[in-house]
């Protein structure tokens, strides 16, 4: 008799146990593939195996189709056979979704005061960026103020009627800082038109954000500059984007100094003086693009000018990290941050 | 003198002793197997529902007695799983010993304050704390083990109660537990 | 549970014993469950998962991209990318990864390499 009492209590706690163990199983699919020329990871809750895994596959082939359209040196894109008549002086046909990317990154382009500026495919290429591979080169100062002073802007081309053509020859489309943004914008519209109640999608790094992972926020670590682990965590509620510009993605070292594939419109230079910039943007139409766009301009002001440039593009939740890793930000954003490392000295501004 | 080599059958005499050592230990592994059964949420982590019959022998008869049962049940259960001299082995046997010498020692702790349960969870305690220690510095030797310490923490701090307690009804329903006292030769 | 009156009640030096012993236990988990570790790692080559292994081994593993091959170390509780074909080296600069969550990534060679473990801080990591 008292051994049927124990055998059951036995019993008991070893279904028990095995039931806790079965938890954990949450409905999150999560995908990754090499597309847009990065690493591209989507995660989508709450959605059948099937049914994410259609959904995941239509935004990376959408990607990957944008990729070749955009590809800012391979021959035979879209961009590429735009770049070439520009720099003919002709005119040549363009997409209405490239036409209307070519005006929304020109009104970017004047209200960052020309800082962004994807008419600077010239310099860029000058720096070696413009191969998949990239070596250190030195380039000479004359050919760099050569592009410089010539000054190629967006508000040089002119689209009308499906063509576009460029005043200015120099003009060399690369939307590296541009793409990526518009790309997650599209994601998100088709993801929330297809009904999906949580999605995070990441594009080289880029983040966007559509409702919830189940019960609670997506969550989302911001790289740290030098070492592997995040630098902070935050909350990345429905909507939201996220994104950074960092020396550390593309750069190469030349004589121990680093020089990284953001170059400064104004004077054909590598930015210098930053690690990264990363900013927050809340929902809107192009919150993706915005996240994209906005972080070129505050790394190229560097620690002196970062605070207004993010004015200037409607930024509030803005997080600098200078060449010494000490980190900047703006009271809005320090509040949703949470350092992995206790105690680090910031700054924090308005 | 030249003594006649005369063909000797050696006798062993058993002992009422003996008898009771061995239905005990039997009892003993009969449980141990049982348990074996069971399958385990964690590995190493397990009720040790035998080491009630230990404690059960060491109250009812004397120490000696409840270490053969314990030693008896780790061989003989070990031969019959088919572990014997394996890791596995090694572990139960270390754990065996590590919570008999505690046992030896808190069976001194005065009876009216300290009871099975008492015994029970320190027993259990060096039993894991013998194992880990075994398996840190020779199975897996690797800071890692660390964090396996607090889970087998709180298991030995359960099932030590459980088996306490268990082990404490079963004396008193046997009218044993009040006969807890210094001429069992716990206590010398 | 009715049961438990039928069992008899612990003595006071046993309440003595089980008070302390939970303490301690509360203690052990407080201090050694501080850092999580690292338990697995998980690699990735395209866009397959490669291997999903132990950290507590001492291994070389050679993992194909499109550009060569990536060898991966693991080293008894912690890995690193040892060498990888890409110009930059960027994911083998990372050096010895050991905490859950963290991540190398060679781009060009597609090959990518992240520690699990307890419950991740971030859903997504962005750079």
């Amino acid at each position: 008799m008292r051994l049927r009492g124990r055998v059951g209590w036995i019993v008991a706690l070893i279904v028990t146990l095995l039931a806790l163990a079965g938890c954990g199983r949450e409905p999150l699919h999560q995908s990754q593939a090499y597309v847009f020329g990065t690493l591209v990871d989507i995660s989508i809750y709450g959605e059948s195996e099937e049914r994410a895994r259609e959904l995941s596959g239509h935004v990376q082939q959408e990607f990957q189709r944008l990729h070749d359209q955009l590809h800012a040196w391979k021959a035979g894109s879209e961009l590429d056979r735009l770049n070439a008549a520009f720099a003919a002086g002709k005119t040549a046909e363009v997409s209405p979704e490239l036409a209307g990317m070519l005006k929304d990154a020109t009104r970017l382009s004047e209200q960052s005061g020309g800082l962004f500026n994807p008419a600077i495919g010239h310099l860029i290429q000058l720096w070696g960026f413009h191969r998949d591979e990239f070596a250190p080169v030195r380039p000479d100062p004359s050919e760099i103020q050569k592009w410089v002073d010539v000054n190629p802007r967006m508000a040089d081309i002119l689209v009308e009627n499906g063509q576009a053509a460029s005043r200015n020859p120099a003009v060399k489309l690369d939307l590296g800082g541009y793409a990526k943004g518009w790309a997650l914008d599209l994601a998100a519209d088709y993801l929330r038109q297809q009904g999906v109640k949580g999605a995070l999608v990441n594009i080289g790094g880029n983040i966007i954000a559509i409702g919830k992972h189940g019960e609670r926020p997506w969550r989302v670590g911001i790289q740290h500059p030098r070492k592997p682990g995040p630098l902070a965590t935050l909350e990345l509620p429905d909507g939201w984007a996220i994104g950074t510009s960092g020396d550390y993605q593309r750069f190469f070292e030349l004589d121990g100094q680093r020089y990284c594939h953001i170059i400064d419109p104004r004077n054909g230079q590598p930015a210098q003086g930053v690690q990264a910039v990363t900013i927050l943007v809340p929902p809107g139409p192009h919150a993706g693009t915005l996240s994209d766009v906005a972080s070129k301009p505050l790394f190229i002001s560097g620690l002196a000018g970062w605070h207004k440039a993010a004015s200037d593009m409607g930024i509030t939740h803005a997080l600098l990290v200078d060449e010494q890793g000490g980190p900047h930000l703006t009271r809005a954003m320090k509040q949703r941050l949470h350092f992995t490392q206790k105690n680090v000295a910031l700054e924090e501004l308005p | 003198m030249k003594k006649a080599m005369t063909r000797s059958i050696i006798e062993i005499t058993t002992t009422p002793d003996d008898h009771r050592i061995a239905r005990l230990a039997a009892i003993a592994i009969g449980l141990h197997l049982v348990e074996s059964v069971v399958p385990s949420p964690l590995p190493g982590v397990k009720p040790g529902i035998a080491n009630i019959i230990t404690l059960y022998v060491l109250y009812r008869f004397d120490f000696a007695t409840a270490a053969w049962v314990s030693l008896l049940r780790v061989v003989a259960g070990s031969l019959l799983l088919g572990s014997f001299l394996s890791p596995a082995f090694v572990l139960s046997l270390t754990g065996a010993i590590t919570s008999l010498t505690m046992l030896f020692f808190s069976a001194r702790l005065p009876g009216k304050w300290f009871g099975p349960v008492t015994l029970s969870i320190l027993a259990a305690f060096a039993h894991i704390a013998g194992q880990l220690l075994i398996v840190r510095m020779w199975l897996i030797p690797h800071a890692g083990v660390a964090y396996l310490i607090p889970v087998f923490a709180a298991a030995a701090l359960f099932f030590g109660l459980v088996n306490g307690l268990i082990t404490a009804r079963l004396l008193r329903d046997n009218g044993k537990l009040s006969s807890f006292s210094a001429s069992k030769g716990l206590v010398e | 549970m009715s049961h438990w009156k039928s069992f008899p009640k612990p003595l006071p030096g046993d309440w003595l014993v089980l008070g302390i012993s939970c303490i301690v236990v509360a203690i052990l988990f407080a201090t050694l469950w501080r850092n999580e570790p690292a338990g697995k790692l998980r690699i990735r080559a395209g866009d397959r998962v490669f291997a999903t292994l132990s950290l507590d081994q001492q291994r070389t593993l050679q993992v194909p991209g499109p550009l060569g091959i990536s060898t991966i170390v693991i080293d008894r509780g912690r890995a690193r990318v040892a060498s990888d074909p890409g110009r930059h080296q960027y994911c083998v600069k990372q050096g010895w990864l050991s905490k859950a969550g963290q991540v190398a990534m060679c781009l060009p060679n597609q090959v990518s390499l992240e520690l699990l473990g307890g419950e991740k801080s971030y859903d997504s990591l962005n750079y």
